[in-house]
């Protein structure tokens, strides 16, 4: 083949054989690292969606036990998933349910812990303030109001204003500052569609005041 | 527990709520190919296609269908506000599964096959069933690999909105409040200014009325109307007519004997010798010897039959009954067999008869004679069947050559009639748009009020109203659409200007008492006997009155309350005693925090939507500005 090629063909393939010598190696060694990289990212995304789907199940378990209503079983449950899976989305939603579950049965100790952590560590703002407007809730039956009232003036996506005036107002009637819980039950309405029920719960609870507009 | 449903809602807006039920398992169903077409929405860029918004319609009125039975209005789903809702939710539906996908909410084989095994429609007898299954797709024209991703997809979604609905909060100090307030009692009594009285001092003179016409034209709108004449027959219909004679009624009753009751039973025993078909001629000698053996000792002792049976028949599933084979009707058996059974007379014996099988000795045991309902008898009922058999055959030979009358001869229907021997009715008033009795159905009052039907005066196309039901029509008289004149409906706007007055001079007369009576006086009013009302409790008081009379300020008794009544008058209420409630028991305190933990997590799902709205790149169709072009 090579007597086939003339002259300035075989200039071309002698340089081109030297640059291959000078950098053959890098040129190998830069594709090693590309495919490396690719593979660990694969890698890296089954290993996610395993982890995912072990939680999932973790979680499934959990929402098993909630029907069963035993604080220590649901728990458990709870914990195990946190322990294993803490970042998972699983984590939080597990706390939430188990929080639940002790604000029922007379354990807001432990409920306060788990709705913390959410609050802390979740990575979706959502639950943030679910957890958030709950604890609030704890705090106020406790009439822990200064800690309520913390939680309460915390920062919050706009769409949330109307379940925070209206535990506002919750909290601030609660203390008989009647006058300023009226003004938060307004506000409250004023942000919930008129449609829903959760608005006409509202009113009652402005009219329990005697508002009379 | 809590009195909160609206009770003026409009149709419209149940309808919006019904559409709006969150995601139940069914609703999904909107096949995720695009198929052709621009697409109606897009969320973050994913689009939503014509096919997809056409199923979940679909769907929607299926459910609506059977959710409200007669009540349903198809027409409700050609308005834009709720083609409207329905895009929205299958935005929503979309924007929430990206949600939970990259939230990382996924689903488990495991918890998939569970769910879907938990599934009843897939379910035969309590369990799952393969084939119920697949039929059950099936039916909804799916496979189980899309019917999978769909429900894989639908149980991530729902991970992520329990997540919100599931953890409503609720403090007790609240429930206990609500509970307080909802079981005040507070005794009233009333006194009602009623409208009518004052109708003597108010007047309304022509001006006034002319005024109210030219002000409201909608309300004296009349919708497009049509008269028409029409032809409609059936198969049914045209039963009347048919005759049947007394020949066919008989051939009927002979060839069909099984309809008029049951034929005669035979109960035989018998004893096979059996033979190969492919035997040798030998072999079927010895048999033949063998039989006729046995044939010779039942015909001596008969009595032994039985025993012999048991003994010898080669026919494995009678020989242990000593060849007993039970009723038989005729031609149950083979031809040999079955001519000799039924020329026996009870008790006797055959000689060998001879089948397929090989040879047969047969004793006949027991005739049950045939029951037979007598032709007399039978008549009626067959000639009923015959005519209805002849009718619908009938209308099938007629109803296209009806179809062809009625549109080549386009300028009147008497050929179409006298073809089908029905005569030609006269409708009342129909309104475009309003379906009404039967046979003025959606389909039919399009047909009447189609252009070639209405401006060119030709006859409606033949419709099929009903099944095995046609009709066509053609247009007597038409009024437009219109605005009623004001002699039509200048009494009644008279009366209604009227009585307006005379509630603003009652609602005034009713709004000067009470501030009377708030400031202390004491003007003569007849108060009613008293009764004790709570806030769900309101003995049949009308809903405001009860609200102003709990909004009233109880700090001094008695305290006053008025409002205006559905009547039209103005109601003052005089708050006599106000009871608390007694103490509050656990059980109502929890069952008022489980509501409220309801209400709260709906709640908290809304503002999470509406944030992940405001954070998506949507874009919708607008149906309404669709509509105004």
């Amino acid at each position: 083949m090579m007597a086939a090629l003339d002259l300035e063909e075989q200039e071309q393939v002698e340089t081109l054989k030297a640059w291959w010598k000078e950098n053959g190696k890098w040129l190998l060694l830069a594709l090693a690292l590309i495919l490396g990289g690719y593979a660990a990212i694969q890698g890296w995304r089954s290993y996610q969606s395993n982890q995912a789907l072990a939680a999932s199940t973790l979680f499934h378990e959990l929402t098993r036990q909630i029907e069963s209503g035993d604080p220590r079983r649901i728990n458990d449950a709870a914990d195990a998933v946190t322990a294993n899976y803490g970042g998972s989305a699983y984590a939080p939603r597990a706390l939430l349910l188990a929080a639940q579950v002790n604000i029922q049965t007379g354990d807001p100790a432990r409920a306060r812990t788990q709705l913390q952590w959410v609050i802390k560590h979740a990575d979706e703002e959502g639950l943030k303030n679910v957890a958030r407007l709950n604890l609030a809730g704890v705090l106020l039956d406790e009439k822990n109001f200064a800690g309520a009232q913390e939680l309460i003036e915390a920062p919050h996506p706009e769409s949330f204003d109307g379940l925070y005036a209206d535990l506002k107002g919750d909290v601030l009637s609660a203390q008989g500052k009647k006058e300023e819980a009226r003004a938060a039950y307004r506000k409250a309405l004023e942000k919930t569609d008129v449609k829903n029920t959760y608005h006409s719960l509202i009113r009652m609870k402005l009219e329990a005041l005697g508002d009379k507009k | 527990m809590f009195d909160f449903v609206h009770e003026n809602k409009k149709w419209v807006q149940i309808v919006l709520a019904l559409i709006i039920l969150p995601f139940a398992f069914w609703g999904i169903d909107s096949y995720r190919s695009s198929g052709g077409g621009e697409p109606l929405a897009s969320v973050n860029g994913e689009k939503i296609g014509p096919q997809e918004f056409d199923n979940a319609l679909r769907q929607q009125q299926n459910r609506m269908r059977e959710a409200m039975g007669d009540k349903f209005d198809q027409a409700l789903f050609d308005q834009p506000e709720t083609r409207h809702s329905i895009l929205e939710n299958l935005v929503n539906q979309r924007l929430l599964a990206m949600r939970a996908h990259s939230a990382g909410l996924v689903v488990s084989e495991e918890q998939l096959v569970q769910v879907i095994a938990g599934i009843e429609a897939f379910q035969n007898n309590g369990k799952f069933d393969k084939q119920s299954y697949a039929s059950a797709l099936n039916s909804q024209n799916m496979t189980p690999v899309i019917f999978e991703a769909r429900m894989r997809q639908e149980l991530g979604t729902r991970q992520l909105i329990n997540a919100y609905t599931m953890n409503g909060y609720a403090s007790g100090a609240v429930a206990d409040n609500l509970i307080r307030l909802n079981e005040q009692q507070r005794t009233i009594s009333t006194s009602e200014i009623a409208l009518e009285p004052f109708l003597k001092q108010v007047s309304a003179d022509d001006a006034a009325v002319k005024s109210y016409y030219g002000k409201n034209p909608e309300e004296f709108r009349m919708p497009e109307q049509v008269r028409v004449e029409y032809v409609t027959f059936s198969a049914e219909s045209l039963q009347p007519q048919m005759a049947v004679d007394e020949d066919e009624i008989r051939r009927y009753y002979e060839e069909r004997q099984q309809e008029f009751g049951t034929q005669e039973q035979r109960q035989a025993a018998h004893i096979l010798i059996s033979v190969a078909a492919q035997a040798s001629v030998a072999d079927r000698q010895a048999a033949r010897a063998k039989a006729e053996q046995l044939l010779q000792q039942a015909k001596q002792s008969p009595a032994k039959f039985a025993e012999l049976a048991r003994q010898h028949s080669q026919d494995p599933g009678s020989a242990p009954n000593g060849g007993d084979l039970g009723m038989f009707a005729r031609g149950l058996m083979v031809k040999p067999f079955d001519d000799a059974a039924f020329q026996l007379k009870p008790g006797e014996i055959s000689d060998l008869v001879q089948s397929d099988f090989g040879f047969h000795i047969i004793k006949l045991i027991a005739v049950q004679p045939a029951k037979i309902l007598p032709l007399d008898e039978a008549r009626e009922t067959i000639a009923q069947k015959l005519k209805l058999q002849k009718a619908s055959d009938k209308f099938a030979e007629l109803a296209e050559k009806f179809s062809n009358t009625a549109y080549e001869q386009s300028d009147t229907l008497k050929p179409a009639a006298e073809l089908v021997k029905m005569p030609v009715q006269q409708s009342a008033w129909l309104n475009r748009g309003q379906a009404g009795t039967p046979p003025w159905t959606d389909k039919a009052l399009q047909a009447v009020f189609a252009k070639e039907v209405l401006q060119d005066k030709r006859n409606s196309a033949a419709i099929e109203i009903a099944p095995d039901t046609l009709l066509a029509a053609r247009v007597l008289e038409h009024k437009p659409a219109a605005v009623r004149p004001l002699a039509e409906v200048g009494e009644s706007i008279r009366r209604k200007l009227l009585r307006q007055q005379a509630r603003e001079l009652a609602l005034k007369q009713g709004a000067d008492l009470l501030a009377r009576l708030q400031r202390g006086e004491t003007p003569n009013i007849t108060w009613k006997t008293a009764t004790a009302i709570t806030r769900e409790q309101q003995a049949g008081m009308d809903g405001e009155l009860v609200r102003q009379v709990f909004q009233a300020d109880v700090a001094k008794l008695p305290a006053y309350a008025g409002a205006e009544n559905a009547q039209g008058g103005y109601v003052l209420a005089r708050v006599e005693t106000v009871k608390e409630t007694a103490a509050i028991d656990d059980s109502k305190r929890a069952a008022y925090m489980q509501q409220m933990r309801r209400f709260t997590g709906d709640e908290l799902f809304r503002a999470y939507l509406a944030d992940a709205r405001k954070h998506a790149d949507i874009s919708m169709k607008d149906f309404a500005a669709d509509d105004k072009k």
